[in-house]
């Protein structure tokens, strides 16, 4: 053994001197939290990709191999596959909520009153909680059940205006649902986009409006030659993260209308699977699926953040040459 | 000074760490004290620690007041611990041996492992004497190891006034006598004939399945489907009337609520109670509840499934609630087993949830006296070869008979006559279901 001095040492005094002790405080510190790590993450996951491959009850009482039978189910049958639709829909409301808080950040960031004021207003759904999210709008879509309940928030607004009540959940119109719920999840989540692109806006240095002022740019040519080039990593950052979203909605539309109604999702799918119909091998093999893609999104994330970060530093490497 | 730090990072490690034992180490000692070390109470009296379910009995304080008599009469002290849930928590408490002296006994326990958990309380033929559904609970040397507290009939849940406000006389015998009462109320009252309480899906849904037995009148019915290789929605059987009904009432708009997904399962309990709902599909446990927050709690009726079996009579299966029974590990067994008679007979706590007390010779709930020309039966035992085969078909083939999952075929029959696809589709998912169970139902029983 050697100290940072070069001095040869034994192993027992080695672990006295400050190198010795910081390795092993480390690994004492690390032991714990790595063990439940891999006792309540790894090892399961693991399992988890097993039991994908199995048929199996939740007491796993004679699991038997079947094979891809599992994965073969999820993208044949229909009752399965449908989920994918359903986050199709989702996957369309985000594109329309970057687009509004595209527009919103860029409003938020020219010339007005209590900007701070309006900002925080619109980040403020973010911070609530999902169920409390999804419980306000319950009561907003409700149609009443005249005489037992009232007409809800969306219905007597209307009715202020003259107009029917609408059936927002109509069994027959499952498009209908869906984008109720859609426009729930942009509600909740559009606080969060406005706020990365008011950064992303903000870094553009002012030099360049100055400079394209001069030059008689109106504000739709600022933004198309300045600002959107400008903050185009961020924006394909988001829309990667859309995907993520689409394909993991769960509270929302589990809690406003429990999957009925033809707004099941996959997350939603894979629980009832597990364990309200038991088929765990099947619930298992939905789960991987789901880490995969997210795996597979994530990794592209990646990839896009270090293309921001590299380019940087390539280019200032150019200008030591 | 490097000494010093080992030692201080040794100590930090081992007070931490004593600090996570003492902390469980508190938590188990304290559960002893109510449970094992302290079987004796303060002036001498033997303990008796009863796990139940019922968490509004125990909290209530009626289930202590109830077994005053039973304490001074054995001079003991009984114990209620209620778990909200209980199936999960007393699962883990199972892991140990000290899950109580007197239990309900969880579903989740497979008959052949009863003993290993349980004392028996007799044999099958001394206690089929004695109470009803004494089957259940019953390892394969005919040992049973519970008796229910209570018991329930399938029935439909009503409010009479509205019933009557209506000028409905005689209760519905058929699926077109009910539908046609319902459409009597809608023209009649103010009243919603019919609420779903579709918000609750998942479980309201369940309800149906219930009656399938009813509608039949057959005892031996679950059995026949695995023997005879009958097809689920066979049209002479019990799944075939009572989905149909289901399919027909949900596919009247007049008769049902308009916004199924906005309901509310607390509010109507007192909605009926109003005379605002007229009728719900709701298992006998529910009329207590809807009695509590009913104006009038002789409103609150229950009448029998109004679907007449092939032979013209109308039937009513009764199944019982958590069974009771005496751990393996109990400390006074004789005393355990004593309160369990005590429990299930003389306590009256089932008349008074409107149970159907676990005694044969014992009165019917009088929440039952419409079901004078009904007739009781009770579910048949499963023959050996075939216990668990019918779960195990069940879901294999994903059809699900007792869920309420959203591939369900309860929720597919509701959801198409809620957009009023028609008799079509409601052919066409109950053909897609049949065939689902004969596919598996082959594949397991060859």
């Amino acid at each position: 053994m050697k100290t940072k001095n070069g001095r040869n040492v034994g192993f027992g005094q080695w672990l006295r001197t400050y190198e010795g002790q910081k390795l092993y405080v480390s690994i004492l510190f690390l032991l714990i939290p790595l063990a439940l790590l891999v006792l309540f993450t790894f090892v399961p996951a693991v399992n988890m990709v097993g039991y994908s491959f199995q048929e199996r009850d939740q007491f796993g009482v004679d699991p038997k191999f079947v094979g891809f039978e599992n994965y073969k189910t999820i993208f044949t049958n229909p009752d399965y596959f449908i989920t994918f639709k359903n986050s199709l829909y989702y996957l369309a409301g985000s594109f329309v909520q970057q687009i509004v808080a595209l527009l919103v950040a860029s409003i938020l960031c020219s010339k007005i009153r209590a900007k701070g004021f309006f900002k925080g207003v619109l980040f403020f759904p973010y911070l609530m909680n999902g169920v409390a999210v999804s419980i306000i709008f319950l009561r907003f879509f409700t149609k009443g059940n005249p005489p037992l309940t009232q007409e809800g928030t969306l219905n007597s607004v209307l009715a202020l205006f003259g107009a029917e009540p609408v059936r927002w959940f109509d069994p027959a119109n499952t498009f209908l649902v869906n984008c109720c719920l859609v426009f729930v999840s942009i509600w909740r989540y559009i606080g969060f986009d406005i706020i990365m692109y008011i950064g992303a806006i903000q870094s553009i240095s002012p030099d360049l409006y100055e400079a394209s002022n001069l030059d008689g740019a109106n504000p739709f040519q600022q933004f198309r030659y300045i600002v959107f080039p400008s903050i185009k990593p961020i924006v394909s950052l988001q829309l990667i993260l859309a995907v993520k979203g689409a394909i993991s909605v769960f509270e929302i539309p589990y809690i406003i209308t429990g999957g009925n109604y033809g707004s099941s999702t996959f997350v939603i799918k894979t629980i009832e699977t597990a364990f309200k119909k038991k088929q765990v091998g099947l619930a298992c093999a939905m789960a991987v699926v789901l880490l995969v893609i997210i795996i597979v999104v994530t990794l592209i994330q990646k990839y896009f953040f270090r293309e921001g970060d590299d380019k940087p530093a390539k280019s200032t490497k150019k200008e030591a040459a | 000074m490097n000494k010093k730090r080992i030692i201080s990072a040794m100590l930090a490690c081992v007070v931490s760490m004593s600090a996570a034992a003492a902390l469980s180490g508190c938590d188990s000692s304290s559960e002893g004290s109510s449970g094992k070390s302290a079987k004796k109470s303060e002036d001498g009296k033997a303990v008796l620690e009863v796990l139940t379910h019922r968490t509004d009995r125990v909290d209530d304080g009626s289930l202590d007041e109830m077994t005053k008599a039973f304490e001074e009469e054995n001079n003991c002290d009984v114990q209620y611990v209620a778990y909200q849930d209980y199936t999960g928590t007393i699962a883990t408490r199972m892991g140990t041996d000290d899950y109580g002296d007197v239990l309900m006994i969880p579903d989740d326990v497979e008959l052949k492992d009863l003993g290993n958990f349980f004392e028996p309380l007799g044999t099958y033929d001394e206690m089929s004497a004695t109470y009803r559904w004494a089957d259940r609970k019953m390892d394969a040397d005919k040992n049973v190891y519970g008796i229910a507290y209570g018991g329930n009939a399938v029935g439909v849940l009503y409010n009479k006034k509205v019933w009557s406000d209506a000028g409905i006389t005689d209760l519905p015998k058929t699926p077109d006598e009910f539908l046609a009462d319902l459409q009597l109320i809608a023209d009649k009252t103010d009243a919603i004939p019919y609420y779903t309480q579709y918000a609750d899906a998942s479980w309201t849904i369940t309800q149906w399945q219930s009656l399938v037995l009813s509608a039949t009148g057959d005892p031996e019915y679950e059995n026949k489907l695995l023997t005879d290789k009958l097809d689920l929605f066979a049209e002479d059987g019990g799944y075939y009337p009572v989905y149909k009904l289901m399919f027909d009432l949900f596919s009247t708009p007049s008769v049902i609520e308009e916004d199924h997904m906005t309901t509310e399962w607390e509010s109507s309990k007192v909605w009926m109670g109003e005379g605002k709902i007229g009728t719900m599909m709701m298992g006998s446990w529910a009329i207590a509840q809807f009695r509590e927050q009913a104006e009038n709690p002789d409103d609150i009726g229950y009448m029998p499934v109004p679907i007449t079996a092939a032979d013209g009579k109308q039937y009513a299966e009764t199944a019982p609630d958590y069974c009771v029974g005496v751990s393996k590990h109990a400390d006074n067994k004789e005393l355990a087993k004593k309160y369990v008679e005590w429990f299930t007979g003389e306590s009256g706590f089932a008349e008074k949830e409107g149970m159907i007390p676990a005694k044969k010779d014992s009165a019917l709930p009088d929440n039952l006296s419409e079901f004078e020309n009904a007739e009781f039966f009770e579910k048949a035992a499963t023959p050996e070869e075939l216990v668990g085969k019918f779960n195990e078909i069940d879901t294999k083939s994903g059809v699900g008979v007792y869920n309420g999952d959203t591939d369900n075929f309860k929720i597919k029959l509701a959801e198409a006559a809620f957009a009023g696809k028609g008799e079509d589709e409601f052919k066409a998912i109950i053909a897609a279901e049949n065939e689902k169970w004969a596919a598996a139902r082959d594949e397991i029983l060859g």
